[in-house]
């Protein structure tokens, strides 16, 4: 790209270079042993993200890096269809909303299976399995797969236990083979996500038979296996994995639908958002992942490189721990609420690309209501309800936050000097990213930062994530038994405009009780090189590698 | 003789080490966290963690903790990391060829800015060159590295688009050469990978400009104060009295300062091994420094502990063999 | 007074200097006359003058609070209202390169003299004993041992271990610095106190049954302290680097403390979408801090050691 501003582009001394040494050169394995040359950068994806995968076991790691592996190396039941994203031209995304007329009410389409069935009454659903499908180890596609699956999350519990417990399946038989390519999920209760939740990016179909022949009697489950490895039906293999350095896949020939435009990705680890930034600016990499607001911008404006910016159902917020003092009171709660400069945060922390959150779930899910948001910035409200709960000569408190997420510190630095104006004195205390979801998990910090988004797009399920008392990830410990009560009833029926009412009710509890101080939508904003076309948005936040090809 | 010389220095070195070990043991042992739970996550039943704290020998009492460790490092087995699941040999076999060759370099750098200024300080006790090498003596001493490598990311990155870009040791698309030495530049200069070479040593010139122009200030003043004496000292007087060629007192005279250069050389070398971290972290380097202070502050206590060991014995080794060149270059050591 | 100085005896290489206000009136002028023939002396002297006053006066100087988020201002560049611009979150960065020095110049203080009492007293007892019975000698070397121990430590990896261990705060820098820094001016005590108690004088004082401790204090420590003095002033610029590097790191001040390698940090991701006043500006105050130390250090070594302070003196005729 020429810096002169003519407008006219002149391949630059790096590109020359880089085009000349990488045809020259090939990705390299480690040991030293050398794999075929790639035959043009053209078809080589190179991705600058903050960490490469931890563990490749979903059942147990939630690290950014594995969410990007898993959707490349396994492929789920069902997807739902695609859209063009309203927002942003070029872009699509799921379809998420709710649709009476298609089966199942939404717009789900098979994708290792074939067809699905589901009971009206939301009781069983029966998936007819493609046949002839082949997994990375070519193994082939079967019922079998699906219940080892399943099995494996009665197994082991951790993540798995929270599908197995979100859709009311209590023991293993509830998985039955019916055939080679036949497979059911039986519930004793009717349950509206049995179609929902098949496209979640953390129920996807192992390949057991590798699985089986990895697994030995201390390890039944190939713990150890797919911890570093795959085995599974998606469009990429893993070629290389180095944690704290880079991760490559490659695409796989056979893949069912056919081999990926992009041939290689490189999955690199770059801690900093400054130099993540910088690559992309000088076409190093393709795309760079999780910059900062301010380096989003200024790569609006940059000749070669493209900002695809898309709602998206991330949701940032402070915790207020409800079992630590004086968070028990819902008083205090407000009034930490009202003395949030929300605007103010958007304004300069967001560099506003991010909109408001006036809600307690994702606004882009069918159910999504804003009418119960009554907060404001208004210290002098704030104060009042500090007095009604007895402490108008305020108190101290502390905030913790990721030192690996740079909008935390800024966000925590200024909400510290609007509390001093009401004469609450904060302490930040910084945690680093590797020990973060731990300080949030631990639950002894009063006030924490969480940055999240519920993947399934069903109102029960992202109020029942961080609201139902009993929910692991309710890290607020909040508790409200008609809220429980709202949300178990709404797990346990089909009828969609039923339960839209009462998680409606529900939303308006949480909000007048303000478990969290709300922060923002931060959006998602995909920066990116120009000439590449793909971009999908899923409501798992990560990108597919299979998405993306190159213009020519 | 310089065998048992060698034997001996080594005997001595074995309870040096086996101090460090116990002290950085048990400073490490003192850093909060639990790694049974950063092992299996949040989501862990009590069972399990108490289990792998089993496993790992935590519920052990600390002396039989070290005994263990002790045990295992002789053999090479430093552990894992619970971040990169790998062990920590592994990963610091990984890591500690990108650190030697970026303080390698930098040192070289280092020399070749600082010897030639403190032999030309020496030599001119006054003018501009004197005056150029006490303020450069100074001011090189006082930057932080961390802050240079920023400010020469910034001009020759960002505004100028000249250097490559500040991660890694080399370009992404590019196969590095075959490992022989470790070093990207000296294994694509053997294998004659030009490719490779003008990479490496593309994204070699920031880090080690940063570490050249940083730690030019001690080697400057070691040369400075040893040529000024020898150039005062009796026998190079002597020398030019009798008229020889300047440059045959000239290198006598560095002769004679050798020894001083070389060693602040070699102490800055030992430093740089656990000191060039800062300059690591800003280039994304991949060294061993980095992947230390990852581990110390993700309480992540086998890396910080393998790292240790693996920079003492380092460092212990190039103090022996500094010793060995003094041997070589001065004959009164002798005997 | 002791019997020594009763006796007459005299140390030889000590040269005798004039008692009361006559002679520091004296000492003064000297030390000016030095700083006349040497500019950059003098400069060292005054960047450190300037950097403690600005550290006692800050609140009255800086125009804004270090701690005082104002979004409406952030990111400013220099100029208008705030002189070094402002950084993300609208702080004020010329207040907070003010606020500073506190911090910093405190820890690296604190910590310096901590090492440099506990280090060069650890060494005068380890150098005086080193010649004598065998237990203390016993002694004496497991404490060389256990420092040489300590120096092949990685500094940096060590001080960010010791920060984890005792928990991000002030404290525990200062603690890290005095650690880090201890084995020095052991070593250097050590050597000074080898060759100072060879000396005729000493022995005198052992033969005329002055005990131990009377002959360390009196005679040994005074006589050695030169160049630890000397060195405490460059190794007070060297921690304020470490602590900056600390900071960098984060395992050194907490956030929003105002302290230069904090700030460098903080700014270091607006660098590179072009707003290189946050971090650029700390790193010189800390440049020019550290250098101004660095000279203090390098005149004190002139000006303490006999020779060249005669040296020296003898130029200036």
């Amino acid at each position: 790209m020429s810096r002169d501003g003519t407008g006219i582009s002149s391949p630059d001394r790096r590109d020359v270079l880089k085009r000349g040494a990488s045809l020259a050169g090939a990705v390299a394995l480690p040991g030293g042993v050398i794999s075929n040359a790639i035959a043009a950068t053209s078809t080589t994806l190179v991705i600058a993200a903050p960490a490469t995968p931890q563990s490749l076991d979903w059942n147990f790691d939630v690290s950014l890096g594995t969410f990007e592996a898993i959707a490349a190396l396994y492929d789920n039941l069902l997807e739902f269809k695609k859209i063009p994203d309203p927002k942003q031209p070029g872009a699509s995304r799921e379809d998420i909303a709710d649709h009476p007329d298609m089966p199942a009410g939404i717009a789900v389409q098979g994708k290792l299976a074939e067809s699905f069935e589901l009971d009206p009454a939301g009781k069983f659903i029966r998936f007819q399995l493609r046949q002839g499908i082949k997994s990375n180890w070519g193994n082939e596609l079967t019922a079998e797969d699906v219940k080892w699956t399943w099995d494996r999350k009665f197994g082991l519990g951790a993540i798995g236990a929270f599908f197995l417990s979100t859709l009311g399946l209590e023991n293993k038989e509830g998985v039955k083979v019916e055939g080679k390519y036949t497979v059911t999920i039986n519930l004793d209760h009717p349950n509206p996500l049995l179609a929902k939740l098949q496209p979640n990016l953390y129920a996807p179909i192992i390949d057991s038979t590798k699985c089986k022949q990895e697994s030995t009697t201390d390890d039944p489950w190939a713990r150890k296996f797919l911890e570093n490895n795959s085995a599974g039906f998606g469009p990429y293999r893993l070629n290389q994995l180095q944690r704290g350095q880079q991760a490559v896949f490659k695409a796989r020939e056979d893949y069912y639908r056919g081999k990926p435009a992009m041939d290689t990705v490189i999955f690199r680890e770059v801690p900093t958002s400054a130099t993540r930034a910088s690559l992309l600016q000088g076409g190093a990499v393709d795309i760079a992942q999780y910059l900062q607001p301010l380096e989003i911008i200024k790569l609006r404006s940059e000749r070669g490189v493209a900002v695809d910016s898309v709602n998206a159902s991330f949701m940032i917020w402070l915790e207020l721990n409800a079992q630590i003092e004086p968070f028990g009171n819902p008083k205090v709660r407000k009034a930490m609420n009202f003395a949030f400069p929300q605007e103010q945060v958007l304004k300069t922390v967001f560099q506003g690309l991010a909109s408001p959150l006036n809600g307690c779930m994702p606004n882009i899910y069918p159910g999504f209501t804003d009418k119960f948001w009554t907060y404001k910035y208004d210290p002098e409200m704030a104060k009042a309800l500090l007095k009604e709960a007895g402490l108008s000569s305020g108190f101290k408190t502390s905030i913790a936050y990721n030192a690996g997420d740079p909008v935390q510190e800024p966000i925590a630095i200024l909400y510290q000097t609007a509390l001093r104006n009401i004469g609450v004195e904060l302490e930040l205390k910084k945690i680093p990213p590797a020990t973060f979801y731990n300080a949030v998990s631990e639950r002894k910090q009063p006030i924490i930062f969480y940055v999240d988004s519920p993947w399934c797009p069903d109102v029960g399920y992202s109020m029942t994530l961080y609201f139902n008392s009993k929910s692991f990830v309710n890290y607020s410990n909040y508790k409200n038994d008609d809220v429980d009560a709202l949300i178990r009833d709404t797990a346990r029926t089909n009828d969609q405009a039923k339960r839209l009412t009462m998680m409606t009710n529900a939303q308006q509890t949480v909000m007048s009780e303000a478990p969290w101080v709300f922060i923002a939508y931060p959006g998602y904003h995909m920066t990116r090189r120009a000439n590449l076309k793909g971009f999908t948005y899923y409501t798992s936040n990560n990108i597919r590698f299979q998405d993306f090809s190159r213009e020519a | 003789m310089l065998l048992r010389y060698i034997a001996r220095r080594i005997l001595y070195v074995i309870p040096q080490l086996f101090g460090i070990i116990l002290v950085s043991f048990l400073l490490v042992k003192l850093i909060p966290g639990d790694p049974a739970v950063m092992m299996l996550g949040p989501t862990a039943s009590e069972q399990s963690l108490a289990a792998l704290r089993d496993k790992m020998g935590y519920s052990k009492p600390l002396w039989q903790q070290f005994t263990y460790y002790i045990g295992a490092a002789v053999h090479g087995d430093f552990g894992s990391s619970w971040q990169t699941t790998r062990p920590v040999t592994e990963d610091l076999l990984q890591r500690f060829p990108a650190t030697l060759e970026l303080v390698t370099f930098g040192l070289l750098a280092a020399i070749a800015i600082g010897f030639p200024l403190g032999v030309a300080a020496a030599r001119l006790q006054s003018g501009p060159v004197h005056k150029f090498a006490g303020y450069y003596r100074l001011v090189a001493g006082a930057i932080p590295d961390f802050w240079l490598a920023l400010v020469l990311i910034f001009v020759f990155y960002t505004r100028l688009g000249w250097s490559a870009p500040p991660l890694g040791r080399i370009d992404m698309a590019v196969a590095p050469p075959k490992t022989i030495t470790g070093s990207l530049v000296i294994d694509s200069l053997i294998v004659g990978d030009v490719g490779a070479l003008s990479s490496s040593f593309g994204h070699l010139v920031l880090p080690v400009l940063t570490l050249g122009i940083v730690n030019a200030g001690p080697i400057l003043k070691m040369t400075q104060i040893t040529m000024t004496r020898a150039f005062s000292s009796e026998f190079v007087r002597y020398a030019e009295m009798f008229g020889l060629p300047r440059r045959v007192v000239l290198r006598q005279a560095v002769r004679a300062a050798l020894p001083a250069v070389v060693t602040i050389i070699s102490v800055l070398y030992g430093f740089l091994i656990g000191g060039a971290v800062l300059v690591e972290i800003v280039f994304s380097w991949g060294g061993a420094g980095q992947y230390a202070v990852q581990g110390v502050l993700n309480a992540d206590v086998n890396p910080v502990l393998g790292f240790v060991v693996f920079s003492a014995v380092l460092s212990l080794i190039i103090y022996l063999v500094v010793d060995l060149i003094y041997f070589a270059l001065d004959p009164r050591t002798r005997g | 007074m002791s019997s020594v100085a009763r006796s007459g005896l005299v140390p030889p290489t000590v040269p005798r200097a004039p008692k009361g206000s006559e002679a520091r009136f004296q000492r003064l002028r000297f030390f000016f006359a030095i700083l006349r023939a040497r500019p950059s002396f003098a400069v060292g002297y005054g960047i450190v003058a300037t950097v403690a006053i600005i550290a006692l006066l800050a609140p009255w100087l800086a125009p804004y609070g270090p701690v005082t988020a104002d979004p409406s201002v952030y990111l400013l560049p220099p100029g208008g209202n705030h002189l070094l611009g402002t950084d993300g979150t609208g702080m004020d960065i010329f207040s907070r390169v003010l606020f500073a020095p506190r911090i910093d110049l405190a820890i690296a203080i604190v910590g310096t003299f901590v090492s440099a009492t506990i280090g060069g007293g650890l060494g005068a007892l380890v150098g005086y004993y080193e010649g004598q019975q065998t237990w203390r000698r016993a002694v004496s070397t497991m404490v060389m041992r256990s420092a040489d121990v300590l120096q092949a430590f990685p500094v940096f990896v060590f001080a960010i271990a010791l920060v984890a261990v005792f928990g991000q705060s002030v404290k525990s820098i200062i603690l890290a610095v005095a650690f880090v820094n201890t084995p020095i001016y052991l070593r250097l005590m050590r050597i000074q106190v080898r060759s100072i108690r060879q000396l005729r004088y000493v022995e005198a004082a052992y033969v005329a049954g002055a005990s131990d401790l009377a002959i360390l204090r009196r005679h040994v420590i005074p006589n050695s302290i030169a160049p630890l003095v000397a060195q405490l002033s460059v190794n007070i610029g060297w921690s304020v680097l470490l602590t900056a590097g600390l900071s960098f790191v984060g395992a050194g001040v907490v956030a929003p403390t105002p302290e230069w390698g904090s700030m460098v940090a903080m700014g270091f991701q607006n660098v590179v979408t072009g707003q290189w006043w946050p971090s650029v500006f700390p790193g010189i105050a800390l440049c020019i801090t550290v250098v101004g130390f660095g000279l203090v250090g390098e005149s004190l070594e002139v000006l303490l050691d006999p020779e060249r302070r005669h040296v020296l003196s003898g130029s200036l005729r």
